[in-house]
């Protein structure tokens, strides 16, 4: 009888947002219209044409958000294609590109600039680095605009993200278990992803400028265990995690798995973690600035 | 024993519903219709009957009775009898007066088990003994007064064409009210307003009495009124008892008000007193200078200025205790906190601020009282949103003005609303029949209608104030002012389903065109202007405002299902194909038009630009207005959302909240956002889901059909 559970927090990169049907810029969808007199906003730019023309973005949706960009309001841009295939993604839906979800950056950038809401434009996705032109083009428009500007990222991208990391100020990381092959493997779902990139990306960001939203989210019998905790603890702090998060430039939140979000049927059937269990964890990270995110607590809660 | 079988010469000994058994006499026909006829006379301005008609059909009831070989008489039967009779014989204005009011048993079972459609005609009425007592009770209320008014008024309100809201109280309780608390910090406290039946206190020396009395004063305030009670300026005027205590004791005493107000579970047929009070962070400009008010006195050497600290203190108290919630983890959903935003709060008092957003992220409790935009009279007036959004105010022009703020003889303010009529503006654009020029003309015809009716609702009230019978509201303790004042109430009309009368008009929704926009904008200003001459023309506020439409969006949409079906089914929002093959069975469907002049709930567009179209309609409806955010996130970040404030109350928006969902487990204690069929932690299928509805927040499994279908189709800033 109620609408479906929404929640946040395990999707690919991070998103809090799953993007599902609450685009703004997908053409005729018109769900204001009760009689489909066509939607708001313009055509999302799908030419047809396969590959990135210039000024053209795989990027289906757009939403405004209050979860995505820590402490502000925040428009969401979600560029489609990933090159992970996480069985527990919220926004599977954007995995693959396809010519409709070709979207023209100037339209993009019209419905930042008429936004007068927002402080910050984050880009989640799907994996954000893989179009890193768009995202530049971005980038300095959202700065020109005086907005903040944040990307999400699987951590697979370290090379585009340093080109990118001077015109960022937030990189929110999605540290899926902790940083060894096998168990990347086992938990994105391709059979080379390098947790070596990963480590690169962290790197990266905690020697940057940039704000460091590191995050995970926690999945029973997947990552919830003392062994990866305790693995990752010392990975960041080998990093300087604890120098940049002692000037408040970075935190690690502990997010709430919600299985009903999952694309995979046996993600599905899992157990949310419990606060405690989340808590827990936090204690065997071993690092400052830990946070949860669960909806009996709320967003970034101190652990 | 009563049914004595007789041979038909003479009818069966009758049941009263007095409480007797009596044989029968027609003379006591013809008694009972000279005396209860007279009453035409006063409702309808008509002789009453006449001796020898009277004579006439009680000898034909007889003969009737007798004719029937019954083998048992009762007074309602017999009544129903003479009412055939006097139809008739034209009498039809005496039948309305002569009838009897009540229900089917089959109603009256249906209610006893918390069942059928009056059982959720209000979400905030809970099912327990004095509930079922109370919707009985309403039920032959409302007959009668429909009965009682003109018939053209009482057709339009039966019709659909406008709604008499909280009509079981139309003929003994004026709407609501914000009360001034220096009043009873200055004259003390008589709950029932005479002193007779209740104990008398005199002003409160201590901050607990102080605390209680405001507690009782809302108590006591809604025994004589419909709708919802509040306190304007209550941390400015609470100030004065605080001077002497701690952070602590402070938030002891915002604990317990909170508790209080959410646990005298008594108002009207068992329900929490809808309440709400206005939490200033400062002291307004306008209180600077004021004496202070309480311990019985009016300070000589004290103003309002020199506790800013205090009201401070107050204000922060009060949101952490909102924010802890109550011993379970849930949220305190009244009194209502109206947060008040003013410029220099933004700079002096971001503490607050941040909790009020806190509050908003947590449970959604939090509502914004915007008084940066300059329609809403700046720093030099009084004014205030309450009860489902409403909104008042006095200007710092008039003469009274400065002796209210002075507190002079006891003058004080008195604001809020004498009653409600709702226009159906769909049923306006139907009329129409598409036609510009014609549809204002019809929105001046149902306008004067429901002016009409207000001045018949005034001068009643007016009545029963003037006899002592709304004793709380008149009361004059040690030869104070009455402690209100029935001039100053507005008299609000209403309206809903603007959104439906644009896209009948120009064939697009609100969201879909600036044409709609304009259009929409264009018979508001129409409307405000009607309004204008209405008060000249009678000397009284009128005002206009977004009626929150608990019942009404449903029951307009459902009377148009029946009159215009083939203009409606197109607008109404909702399920209406699902709902047609039930309209004759009940009225509780899932269909509605939308609220005021608010955006389709369903209408996918990004929150900025329906607060573009939106926060236009804001300086004309000066009697309340309310723009939602559906927050979709379960955990909506309040650092955020605190920016997000910031933003909104650079516009022209008066008022908002943010609505989350919330769902407790009352198996294992879980209480977190979103909406869901099982408890995301234990699985656990004994849940409660908590949302907004129109102006507050309740339990979703109370709200009616529609409310319930709008809450499905609320379009939240976040889906999954």
């Amino acid at each position: 009888m109620l609408p479906k559970g929404r929640s946040s927090g395990t999707g690919t990169g991070s998103s809090s947002h799953s993007p599902g049907d609450a685009s703004h810029m997908s053409a005729g969808r018109g769900r204001g219209s009760a009689r489909g007199r066509g939607g708001h906003g313009g055509g999302g730019g799908a030419d047809g044409r396969a590959g990135s023309a210039k000024g053209k973005v795989y990027a289906p949706e757009l939403t405004f958000s209050l979860c995505d960009y820590p402490g502000e309001p925040s428009c969401v841009v979600f560029f489609s294609g990933c090159n992970f295939d996480c069985g527990y993604c919220q926004n599977w839906r954007l995995k693959k590109q396809s010519p409709d979800q070709l979207a023209d950056l100037r339209e993009i950038e019209e419905a930042l600039r008429r936004n007068t809401l927002i402080t910050a434009c984050k880009v989640s996705g799907g994996e954000p680095l893989l179009q890193p032109k768009a995202l530049a083009e971005l980038a300095s428009c959202a700065r020109s605009l005086g907005l903040k500007f944040g990307v999400d990222t699987n951590g697979s991208r370290p090379t585009e993200l340093g080109s990118l990391i001077p015109i960022l100020d937030l990189v929110s990381v999605d540290v899926k278990t902790k940083l060894d092959d096998r168990e990347y493997r086992r938990i994105t779902g391709v059979s080379l992803p390098r947790a070596e990139d990963v480590r690169k990306t962290l790197a990266t960001v905690i020697a940057s400028g940039a704000y460091a939203d590191l995050r995970m989210v926690v999945i029973p019998g997947y990552n919830d265990t003392r062994d990866v905790a305790e693995s990752i603890g010392g990975d960041l702090r080998s990093m300087g995690y604890i120098e940049k998060a002692g000037k408040g430039g970075a935190s690690f939140t502990l997010v709430e798995f919600v299985p009903e979000n999952a694309e995979g049927e046996g993600f599905r059937k899992l157990s949310p973690p419990p606060v405690e269990r989340l808590k827990q964890i936090a204690c065997w990270l071993g690092i400052p600035r830990v946070m949860i995110r669960h909806r009996s607590l709320g967003f970034m809660v101190p652990a | 024993m009563t049914e004595t079988i007789l041979n038909g010469r003479s009818p069966p000994a009758v049941r009263r519903s007095d409480g007797v058994i009596v044989p029968f006499d027609k003379g006591l026909i013809v008694k009972s219709l000279l005396k209860e006829t007279q009453l035409v006379k006063v409702v309808y301005g008509i002789p009453p009957m006449k001796e020898e008609d009277a004579i006439r059909i009680a000898d034909e009831v007889e003969e009737e009775i007798k004719s029937m070989r019954l083998k048992m008489l009762s007074g309602p039967l017999i009544r129903e009898l003479v009412n055939v009779k006097l139809l008739e014989h034209g009498f039809a204005s005496h039948r309305n007066v002569y009838t009897r009011v009540g229900m089917p048993l089959y109603e009256v079972y249906l209610i006893d088990n918390s069942q059928g459609y009056e059982s959720r005609e209000n979400a905030n009425l809970q099912p327990n003994p004095e509930t079922f007592h109370k919707k009985k009770a309403d039920f032959l209320s409302k007959e009668s007064y429909l009965l009682i008014l003109p018939p053209h008024i009482a057709d339009a309100h039966l019709r659909g064409d406008i709604h008499l809201h909280d009509l079981e109280y139309w003929g003994t309780r004026p709407f609501c009210q914000d009360w001034d608390l220096r009043y009873f910090f200055h004259y003390g406290l008589m709950p029932d307003g005479t002193g007779t039946h209740t104990s008398v206190a005199g002003p409160a020396k201590h901050a607990e009495v102080a605390i209680l009395h405001a507690a009782k004063v809302l108590g006591a305030a809604q025994t004589n009124f419909a709708g919802g009670q509040g306190f304007f300026n209550f941390t400015v005027f609470m100030a004065p008892y605080l001077m002497d205590f701690s952070d602590e004791e402070i938030h002891q005493l915002a604990q317990m008000f909170l508790y209080e107000m959410t646990q005298l579970y008594v108002a009207r047929g068992g329900q929490p007193v809808f309440s709400s009070i206005q939490v200033e962070s400062g002291v307004p400009k306008v209180w600077q200078d004021a004496p202070v008010v309480s311990h019985g006195k009016v300070w000589k050497d004290l103003r309002y200025g020199d506790l800013e600290g205090k009201v401070h203190d107050f204000a922060l108290a009060l949101l952490d205790e909102y924010l802890k919630g109550d011993a379970v983890g849930k949220m305190f959903n009244f009194p209502k906190p109206e947060v008040v935003l003013r410029s220099r709060y933004w700079n002096e008092y971001e503490d607050v601020m941040t909790r009020a957003a806190q509050l908003s992220a947590k449970f959604g409790s939090t509502y914004y009282d915007n008084m940066i935009p300059s329609y809403r009279g700046g720093e030099e007036s009084v004014s205030c949103f309450q009860c489902c959004a409403y909104a008042f105010s006095e200007d710092g022009k008039s003469e009274s003005f400065q002796r209210k703020i002075m507190f002079e003889d006891g003058a004080h303010f008195s604001m809020g609303s004498l009653q409600v009529v709702t226009l159906n503006l769909p049923r306006i654009a139907y009329k129409s029949g598409g036609d510009d020029a014609k549809l204002i003309e019809e929105l001046q015809r149902s306008m004067s209608i429901a002016k009409e009716a207000i001045l018949i609702k005034d001068r009643l009230m007016r009545t029963q104030y003037e006899r002592g019978l709304i004793p709380f509201a008149s009361q004059r303790p040690r030869g104070a002012p009455p402690a209100v004042d029935l001039d100053n109430l507005s008299m609000t009309i209403g309206f809903t389903g603007m959104n439906e009368v644009v896209e009948y008009m120009t064939g697009y929704q609100l969201h879909e065109h600036p044409s709609a926009q304009k259009l929409a904008l264009r018979i508001l200003i129409e409307m405000d202007r009607i309004r204008g001459a209405f008060c000249e023309e009678t000397g009284r506020k009128f005002s206009i405002a977004r009626t929150p439409a608990e019942s009404v969006a449903q029951r307009f949409a459902v009377s148009d299902l029946i009159h215009y079906p083939k203009l409606a089914r197109d607008l109404i929002k909702g399920d209406v194909s699902g709902s047609l093959p039930a309209l004759g069975e009940t009225k509780d469907l899932p269909v509605y038009y939308t609220n005021g002049s608010h955006v389709n709930v369903s209408a996918n567009v990004p929150l900025d630009q329906r607060l573009e179209i939106e926060h236009r309609f804001f300086p004309i409806l000066k009697g309340g207005d309310i723009f939602h955010v559906w927050l979709g996130e379960a955990n909506p970040d309040p650092e955020a959302l605190l920016k997000l404030n910031r933003k909104i109350s650079q516009s022209w928006i008066g008022y908002w909240s943010h609505t989350k969902d919330i769902t407790m487990c009352r198996s294992c204690g879980y209480v977190g956002g979103g909406l869901y069929e099982k408890c995301p932690t234990c699985s656990s299928t004994s849940i409660k889901s908590y949302s907004r509805i129109t102006g507050y927040y309740q339990d979703v499994s109370s709200w009616n059909a529609a409310k319930r279908q709008e809450l499905r189709d609320r379009y939240r800033i976040k889906l999954s």
